[in-house]
């Protein structure tokens, strides 16, 4: 944006040549950075599944791979939302406060053993609902309130699991009790299992909503740089309202999908997903200072995390060891993405 | 107040004071983050002490001084990392880790183990803040990520069960059996560890340094500043201060688990250092008034059963709270942008 401007504004002369072949210089180079990066991930994939295809034959089965798609797609769902909100330079850190809270709104209302009301489309409604406002409460606060988006939603966070936690109450478990429902997130259905086409959809839908429409566009702009969006006249305010509440409603739909595949309703069902999901879209390369980045290089990420995970404990590690792992893995990332901009005069908060 | 107008009285000629060297005289009398997080304690209390006079009757103060005594010290290391401008959400789990790490070591190594713990907690927080200082990355990003590997430290080294202090225990138990006041040494540990941060941030260059830090990094580079090793050291001083608060968790409970008594301490402290003045964008900090953070911190379940809000709405009150006092307090104007 910044540098059609520029041209533009000499266009004619020597000084035009000379910034379009720099222009173009740059082009280039981003050009290729985008082609290496998200290769260099997919041979990471392919060196990973290489070695534990090597160290455990269970691990290329028919089955288990059905077992990575189902455990990548919740990540997956959550992930896209993530990748806009990072893209705009802030972060969710409320993800699994607002799982706890929609799953929870969800199987309550309905067919569940402690009985009650079953509202059955009406719950997903519902629930979705509770994630939307929740998305919007972070969202006005965020802009209307000018509160860093790293307390808001850490607040958030624990305010979803309040919600989870007093609407549990003091009951006895709430199971599912829906027949065609139990199962039906690992259940196959065209090679795939569902909950995995589900998270096709959603990345589709994300990838269209960034490339092709003016909140995503405006979402990419914020990052590069908000003052030049404000003073374009573009609507800043609504458009981050609008990716904080779209990011809530995604984490809903994980909460929802989750609570299915647990089968019992609890506060705590998005446990560990904050854990995949940052450091997924870290890897894939998206900024956290936004402004640079996608929704297909996050899914690589999600696929990297999950395959490792799966692999590791098919090779006999511990699953004690996994937050060690995520946890090594994020800081790597944020060290490797930063590295090259050091400086000494830099301030990194 | 008073102090300028007897100095503009004094002399010969009445020079009119402009009404803009008044502002830091009132400063230093009152202002939010002095006098604030008492005043927010207080209200909070009366609430309480007006709906359940038994309680402060039968020695509640006490009882909420000592149930405090964890938070206040996560609290005042976040403080310290809050003042550079910086955030610690793994300081919790340093400091469960170190819980388990002591409940492990004091039966083997008796009166050397909470000296160990206290170097290994100190480590952890340095290795934060090496990593920080030196690779310039977000803190909440890597704190997140250290926040997942003494996790699953904290899980393998207690084998995911309660870790029991098998002998020894007496020295560290007696933190919490004994006091002053009915109020237990855990306590008085985490007002001494705030006296010493307040001396610190007050009348030494290295705290100084730290607060210019907070306010402005840019200027504090220009100004000769060692902005790297005064960020490691605020770091250390959380995982020190997370050590201690492990140490309180001991002596409070005699064990520890991954998911017993202080897994639960992140945001509670977080809220304590927020309600106790500290500034969220850094360079506001004052230890003494984070003690008044954090017993109200430890208040608000007492006071949300007696308002009668349901006890498990805790982690919404908190959290709500965060958010609330954040926004109350922080300082932005109208063209600044916030990420």
């Amino acid at each position: 944006m910044v540098n059609k401007v520029l041209s533009e504004q000499g266009a004619g002369g020597i000084t035009t040549t000379a910034i379009r072949i720099r222009e173009s210089g740059i082009e280039r180079r981003a050009r290729f950075r985008s082609l290496a990066e998200p290769l260099s991930l997919l041979v990471a994939l392919a060196v990973l599944i290489g070695v534990f295809s090597l160290l455990n034959e269970r691990f290329l089965t028919a089955s288990n791979v059905q077992n990575i798609l189902t455990q990548s797609a919740i990540p997956l769902i959550v992930a896209v939302g993530a990748t806009l909100v990072i893209l705009l330079g802030s972060i969710d850190l409320s993800v699994e406060g607002v799982m706890g809270a929609t799953g929870m709104t969800w199987i309550l209302l309905s067919a569940n053993s402690r009985g009650g009301v079953d509202l059955g489309p009406w719950a997903w409604v519902i629930a979705l609902g509770v994630a939307l406002l929740l998305g919007v409460a972070s969202g006005l606060i965020f802009t209307a309130l000018k509160v860093p988006s790293f307390i808001v939603t850490l607040g958030m966070w624990y305010v979803g699991l309040g919600i989870a936690t007093m609407l549990y109450g003091t009951d006895l478990l709430p199971r599912l009790e829906d027949e065609g429902l139990k199962g039906w997130t690992s259940r196959i259905s065209l090679g795939l299992p569902n909950s995995f086409w589900v998270a096709l959809l959603v990345i589709g839908l994300g990838i269209l909503v960034l490339r092709s429409t003016r909140i995503g566009r405006v979402t990419l702009a914020i990052g590069n740089s908000e003052t030049i969006v404000r003073s374009a006249g573009l609507p800043a305010f609504r458009v981050k309202v609008a990716v904080f509440a779209i990011a809530a409603v995604l984490s809903g739909l994980g909460g929802i999908l989750a609570t299915v595949q647990l089968d019992i309703g609890s506060p705590t069902v998005g446990s560990g997903v904050l854990f995949i999901v940052i450091p997924a879209v870290v890897i894939g390369g998206t900024h956290l200072s936004g402004g640079k980045g996608g929704i297909l290089r996050t899914v690589l990420g999600v696929f990297l995390l999950t395959i490792l995970n799966n692999g590791l404990i098919l090779s006999g590690v511990e699953s004690s060891y996994q937050s060690a792992v995520t946890g090594a893995i994020l800081v790597a990332a944020i060290v490797f993405a930063a590295w090259s901009q050091r400086d000494r005069l830099r301030v990194a908060k | 107040m008073s102090k300028i107008d007897n100095e503009t009285t004094k002399t010969a000629v009445p020079v009119p004071v402009p009404a803009r060297a008044k502002l830091p005289s009132v400063k230093r009398i009152g202002g939010w983050h002095a006098i604030g997080p008492i005043v927010i304690f207080l209200a909070i209390l009366l609430v309480v002490a007006l709906l359940t006079p038994a309680f402060i009757g039968g020695g509640g103060l006490a009882i909420i001084a000592s149930s405090s005594a964890p938070i206040l010290l996560l609290a005042l290391g976040q403080a310290m990392v809050l003042n550079i401008g910086s955030i610690d959400l793994s300081n919790a789990a340093i400091g469960l880790l170190g819980a388990i790490l002591l409940a492990l070591t004091l039966g083997p190594v008796a009166g050397l183990s909470p000296l160990i713990v206290l170097l290994a907690t100190t480590a952890f927080g340095a290795v934060n803040g090496l990593i920080l200082a030196y690779a310039q990355v977000p803190s909440f990003a890597l704190t997140l990520g250290t926040l997942g590997i003494f996790q699953a430290v904290a899980l393998v080294a207690s084998g995911r069960t309660t870790v029991y202090v098998s002998s020894n225990g007496e020295g560290v138990h007696s933190l919490y059996e004994s006091g002053i006041a009915n109020v237990p040494m855990t306590f008085w540990m985490g007002v001494l560890l705030a006296v010493a941060l307040w001396v610190l941030l007050r009348y030494t260059r290295v705290g100084r340094g730290m607060t210019a830090i907070g306010k402005n990094e840019s200027a504090a580079i220009f100004s000769a500043v060692r902005t790297r090793s005064l960020k490691v050291l605020a770091f250390a001083l959380s995982g020190f201060a997370a050590g201690l608060a492990g140490i309180a968790i001991i002596a409070q409970a005699g064990s520890a688990s991954p998911t017993g008594l202080g897994s639960d301490l992140l945001l509670p402290a977080i809220a304590a250092a927020l309600i106790g003045g500290t500034s969220i964008s850094g360079g506001v900090v004052n230890p003494l008034t984070v003690i008044f953070g954090a017993l109200t911190v430890a208040l608000v379940p007492i006071a949300t059963t007696a308002v009668g809000i349901d006890a498990q709405a805790q982690s919404l009150v908190y959290g709500a709270v965060i958010i609330g006092v954040v926004a109350l307090t922080m300082s932005r104007n109208k063209s600044s942008i916030v990420k």
